[in-house]
């Protein structure tokens, strides 16, 4: 084996391909029962939480089994932890456009990609500070209480911190989530994910 | 003797040393997780606090609303929490301790379901005293909270079973989206079979539960944690019977009472009423306090409408349809639109719309012909004008020539209205008002 499908199996590569798939296939099969031909907005649920999920098995394979033999390694490790993060998030940005084909201005393919963005972003800094293994939770924590919570959100702050909520044109929802992946990127790739210790 | 002193107060004070399971539930990951709950559930409800905030009965369906994201989370604490022995490996070394594999999976399972129901338990504190001081009527409700708090604990315990059994880093976020995804499904699908049995379910606008409602779902969902605890770590499994028994008794009585555990709050029926005016004002009972302001929004209205007959009795709020000769008091709940925090946003919008009511706006829809839209403005601008409606005026000062000619003549009839002597202008409106309370299109009377 080379060296980078040496690095795929070594982050558990191929069980998160196959769980993204799942993702998907969940995504698409919610997605014919909600219905949704004539009102777009019924698709919100999909929207919001198809990307959560994906989000969250991105950020379960961002962990290294062997923090303190990598750190030994003469190579950059950065370039790699990139192309993981980047690679994965396209997959699954990919993955979860076709349960929502068409309505692009309302709840549709901008919307889910810009989802995936965010989410994959707040679940790759929550992994360099808090570790892979509960790198899921501020996402969900935040995705649901937003879900939850922004019903009666109004006005052009509204439109930046309820953006996994918000309509695929909105350009203040797209900012936050490209500053929330921008930022989760960089720290992933810059330190990598949190050493994970064996307490916990 | 000093000396000697020393020497027996030394052990006396090594025996107080504290108790070994103290650090399971004061140190590490229990105390977290009750604070993720709280911060949760509390950022969420904060989010919407102009939606519950001042009604008791909307406090108690937000509270309960956000168990959606407080039960996945304490599963997925649980199932987090249920994997420790395994992530340390020490999972061999709690094998030749003499304690049985009950007490030691409780030990470290039962600091984290009384955290999370303890967090739980303190958002929906917060939310009654954040409620409290702009509570206008009514009365805590708090009938839900002890099945709200046991299902929390039971989905930590439930979750800490998962997390033992499934040795996968995945098993928590799937329980926490599965178990969101799920009970969001239930939740919001009203014909799904077996609904009541989601402890994420609650009453249809202002209802309340049946007294036994919240016990039987506490031991629906602590019955089968029980099970899940006992089936996993119990020396003798087969007790794990008497709780799935237990657990499946109240599951059928909430299933078998279906819609029967809802009753609507007989305060909800019940309204308060100013009858020094005319027509008079009433309010619901639930917020009885805003009568005051609401008679203050009004007062520029009946002040004007003095010696006018065939009006309505009154503005009614009972939460059902107006009954014949009332009008429907314009709408104060859903709250966080015309009222937030016990204040009415728009006195001036709420005037209106009181206007609007009058008008029986609820006759059957005919063509409205010119004259009687010009009549309808006119009452409108006279007894409650908006800065809404001067928008629209200024709107068609800019349109086109119709609209222009439409302004010029509404602009007239509002003079005619408001030039003519204080006797016509009675007669005027008593006509009008008779002729709107017999939805009779053709009777309104031209200015």
């Amino acid at each position: 084996m080379t060296g980078p499908l040496l690095y795929a199996r070594s982050r558990a590569l191929p069980a998160t391909l196959a769980a993204l798939a799942g993702t998907a296939a969940f995504a698409l099969w919610a997605a014919g029962r909600l219905d949704a031909y004539l009102d777009p907005d019924r698709r919100v649920p999909i929207v919001a939480l198809a990307p959560l999920l994906a989000s969250a098995v991105i950020g379960a394979s961002l962990y290294s089994a062997s923090d303190e033999l990598d750190r030994t390694a003469v190579h950059r490790w950065w370039p790699r932890r990139l192309g993981q993060l980047t690679a994965l998030t396209a997959l699954a940005a990919l993955l979860v456009v076709p349960a929502v084909l068409g309505h692009a201005d309302t709840f549709g393919p901008p919307a889910v990609i810009r989802n995936t963005l965010g989410c994959t972003g707040v679940t790759a800094t929550a992994a360099v500070l808090l570790g892979a293994r509960l790198s899921w939770l501020p996402a969900f924590a935040y995705v649901t209480a937003v879900y939850l919570g922004s019903s009666a959100a109004r006005g052009r702050a509204a439109t930046v911190w309820a953006w996994p909520m918000q309509p695929g044109a909105q350009p203040g929802a797209w900012a936050a989530a490209l500053a929330a992946f921008t930022l989760g990127a960089a720290l992933y790739a810059a330190r990598g994910a949190r050493p994970e210790g064996v307490g916990g | 003797m000093a000396l000697a002193t020393e020497h027996v107060t030394e052990p006396a004070a090594a025996q107080r040393a504290p108790h070994p399971l103290r650090a399971e539930w004061v140190r590490g990951f229990a105390p977290w997780a009750g604070a993720a709950v709280l911060l949760t559930t509390g950022v969420t409800l904060w989010a919407k606090a102009d939606q519950w905030q001042g009604g008791w009965s909307e406090t108690a369906g937000q509270a309960h609303s956000v168990m959606l994201i407080a039960l996945p989370l304490a599963a997925a604490a649980g199932c987090r929490h249920g994997g420790r022995e395994r992530r340390r490996r020490t999972e061999e070394l709690w094998g030749t301790t003499v304690r049985p594999p009950l007490a030691r999976l409780l030990a470290a399972a039962l600091p984290v379901a009384v955290w999370v129901a303890l967090g739980y338990l303190l958002t929906a504190a917060l939310a009654q005293l954040a409620t409290w001081p702009y509570a206008q009527g009514d009365h805590p409700h708090l009938t839900l909270l002890p099945g709200d708090t046991a299902a929390m604990a039971a989905g930590a315990l439930t979750g800490h079973v998962v997390g033992r059994a499934v040795p996968t880093r995945l098993a928590a976020p799937l329980l926490a989206m599965a178990g969101y995804v799920g009970l969001g499904m239930v939740t919001a699908d009203r014909s799904a079979p077996g609904r009541v049995l989601s402890p994420t379910v609650g009453p249809l606008g202002v209802g309340l539960p049946v007294w036994w409602q919240p016990w039987a779902m506490a031991v629906w969902t602590g019955g089968l944690a029980v099970t899940a605890v006992l089936a996993y770590a119990a020396r003798r499994r087969v007790t794990a019977l008497l709780p799935l028994a237990a657990a499946l008794a109240a599951g059928t009585l909430l299933v078998q009472t279906g819609n029967g555990l809802w009753h609507a709050d007989p305060i909800a029926r019940r309204q308060v009423c100013d009858t020094s005016l005319t027509p008079a004002v009433c309010v619901n009972a639930r917020y009885a306090g805003m009568l005051p302001q609401v008679r203050d929004a009004l007062a520029g209205i009946t002040g004007k409408l003095r010696g006018v007959r065939n009006l309505p009795v009154r503005w009614a709020d009972h939460g059902g349809a107006p009954h014949a000769g009332e009008a429907q008091l314009p709408g104060i709940t859903p709250l966080g639109w015309s009222a937030v925090r016990g204040r009415l946003t728009d006195p001036e919008q709420f005037a209106w719309e009181a206007v609007a009511a009058l008008e029986g706006y609820d006759c059957p829809e005919g063509p409205a012909t010119a004259p009687e839209l010009r009549a309808d403005d006119a009452v409108e601008y006279y007894l409650a004008p908006t800065s809404a409606q001067k928008g629209i005026d200024e709107d068609d000062a800019r349109g086109d020539a119709a609209r222009r000619a439409d302004l010029r003549e509404r602009r007239a009839a509002r003079a005619r209205l408001a030039g003519t002597d204080e006797r016509t202008r009675r007669e005027w409106l008593s006509a009008y008002f008779a002729a709107r309370a017999d939805c009779d299109a053709e009777g309104v009377p031209a200015l």
